[in-house]
């Protein structure tokens, strides 16, 4: 299908910043922060990593995925330059939804891979769970709103703004594209691996506790409490009874609560840089740079069957041909898991698990920070949180992190050198992702 | 001739009369359903007016649940989700009515099962589902 070239230089990320991912409004310490303030807090910990002052960068990218209900703004990259020293600079927005973060990348990188820019921020914030007020039963995206004070945003808004990721034309009427995106891919990976529909809820549910393990380990993360020890204090034998108990109940097909994102609000950023222009640009660079390998892309819109797996088949089949690389030199995974599933489809379509028999891995705890197959060591969407534009970039934050042997307690046993980002979201954008540590 | 044409309020305006209508390529026979203005299989700019039989085959089946239906659907008795491919060849994801739990598990093994299509009332337009054919 698609075919992608060779970048025309060296690009590497050489500073990240992610904001702790939280529920701003509930807490007096966050409720009432801006998106200049969440943007430009990311911005400016990704240019105090990289060494790097505004002056040196370029231009920006701004990611958001839902501007005109989460902020009430239609060009939210105009409104934030101010906050970290970018007044008069160029910029440009864009929205992917759940897949903002990871094209954010992509975006900054052909941008200085080009030569038009050699030192760009790319950045996302997103208000996953309030609004601005005054929010109630007769507001609309039209009421004029507060300066600064936010409402929690109830599931059915939620729910109704979501509606606007498929198309109006056909997917919305159809009914099955928008619905098989909670368990097309758990059907799928059923039926074809031929396993039982309890070895899948066993799966489903090792995922959550995989990706809850590791976002204990994360004050970044939003979900920090393990399953095991909220079993215990609810009186169950073991961390699976409590798992497979109504606490978790089912609410899709296969899909229990414990596999579906926690939407909520944050924002990352990354100053992307000519790998040959670091030592003028980032002259106080402390760590190693982190080079942009290649991006493969792909879309299949919700009407498409098995958009999730046969989109990532088609992005990771492009990054692999255009680099090289082979899916045994991968020592780190990331997978968009706002639905879990997508974890085990994409690390066995990557090659990262061996195909059919990933499942395995998770149910033995292989995948978590301390196994020897790490996937979202960050704690995923389920249990990091999903600030939906946010998320990618702080994927790429994570991965920076444990490349550079800095995650601390959650640190990987092996120093990773090779890693994949597995973007997906937005009915369905995927971008697969190729990075290496530069020795 | 590349056309600006009303391509989705004509397929709309097919389901008012009962008829099931795609676009084919003149180029390679592929049959884009909905329909669209250009092949997505041989990459031709044009394609044309095809009256599709609505016969086809459920390739998959996931089940509605609480995240995955809305209460509209319940006028639609019992029914799941999967990818359908028309004997026309277009493959497309849609509701199938006539299956709940047991009978998806008696169809399982069968796949793909026949199943044809027909239309279903929503607020203000009909749209497209597909039936079992042993219902």
């Amino acid at each position: 299908m698609g075919k992608i070239g060779k970048l025309n230089r060296s690009v590497s990320i050489i500073g990240v910043g992610c904001t702790p991912f939280m529920y701003t409004v509930d807490n007096e310490e966050t409720n009432g922060l801006t998106e200049g303030e969440l943007f430009g807090y990311a911005a400016l910990k990704a240019m105090e990593d990289a060494g790097v002052s505004p002056q040196d960068v370029d231009f920006y990218f701004h990611g958001e995925a839902s501007p005109l209900n989460g902020s009430n703004y239609l060009t939210p990259n105009i409104q934030i330059g101010n906050w970290f020293g970018m007044k008069g600079k160029g910029s440009i927005h864009h929205s992917e939804a759940c897949c903002t973060g990871y094209l954010a990348i992509d975006q900054a990188v052909n941008a200085v891979a080009s030569g038009k820019f050699d030192c760009v921020l790319t950045g996302c914030v997103e208000f996953g769970d309030s609004v601005p007020a005054p929010f109630g039963p007769n507001d609309t995206v039209e009421t004029p709103k507060h300066p600064y004070k936010r409402e929690k945003m109830t599931m059915d808004r939620f729910l109704a703004t979501t509606m606007w990721l498929y198309d109006r034309c056909y997917a919305r009427s159809m009914m099955a594209p928008m619905e098989l995106i909670y368990d097309d891919a758990a059907e799928d990976y059923v039926r074809t691996r031929g396993i039982t529909a309890q070895q899948m809820d066993d799966t489903l549910n090792w995922m959550a506790i995989n990706n809850r393990r590791n976002a204990a380990k994360n004050p970044l993360a939003i979900e920090r409490r393990e399953f095991e020890d909220i079993a215990k204090e609810k009186g169950f034998p073991d961390v699976m009874s409590y798992m497979r108990s109504p606490y978790n109940p089912r609410m899709g097909d296969f899909l229990r609560m414990e596999g579906v994102e926690r939407k909520c609000d944050g924002a990352a950023a990354a100053i992307v840089c000519a790998t040959d222009m670091i030592p003028q640009i980032a002259k106080n660079l402390k760590h190693k740079p982190i080079e942009v390998l290649g991006i493969g892309n792909a879309a299949c819109e919700a009407t498409t069957p098995h958009f999730e797996i046969r989109a990532t088949e088609e992005a990771v089949r492009q990054v692999y041909e255009n680099t090289g690389v082979k899916p045994e030199e991968l020592d780190i995974f990331f997978a968009n898991d706002f639905i879990i599933t997508s974890h085990l489809i994409s690390a066995e379509i990557a090659g990262y698990l061996p195909w059919g028999e990933g499942w395995k891995y998770i149910c033995e705890g292989r995948t978590a920070y301390d196994g020897d197959k790490p996937i979202n060591t960050n704690g995923g969407r389920t249990s990091f949180g999903h600030a939906h534009a946010a998320s990618g970039l702080a994927d790429v934050y994570e991965c920076c992190m444990q490349m550079r042997g800095e995650c601390g307690e959650r640190q990987v046993k092996k120093l990773p050198k090779t890693a994949m980002l597995r973007g997906y979201g937005g009915a369905q954008n995927i971008a697969a992702i190729l990075l290496r540590t530069i020795d | 001739m590349i056309k600006l044409e009303k391509v989705v309020q004509r397929f709309y305006e097919g389901l008012e009369e009962g008829k099931f209508l795609g676009r084919k390529c003149p180029v390679c026979g592929n049959v884009e359903f909905p329909p669209v203005y250009a092949c997505n299989k041989c990459g031709s700019l044009e394609t044309e007016w095809v009256e599709c039989s609505g016969k086809g085959v459920m390739k998959s089946i996931v089940m509605p649940a609480a995240l995955s239906s809305k209460p509209e659907y319940a006028q639609m008795g019992q029914y799941a989700y999967g990818e359908v491919e028309l004997e026309e060849g277009a493959c497309f994801n849609a509701v199938v009515k006539g299956i709940n739990k047991r009978k998806r598990k008696e169809l399982m093994p069968k796949l793909p099962v026949p199943v044809h299509a027909e239309t279903f009332q929503r607020n203000g337009y009909k749209t497209v589902v597909f039936v079992l054919d042993e219902e």
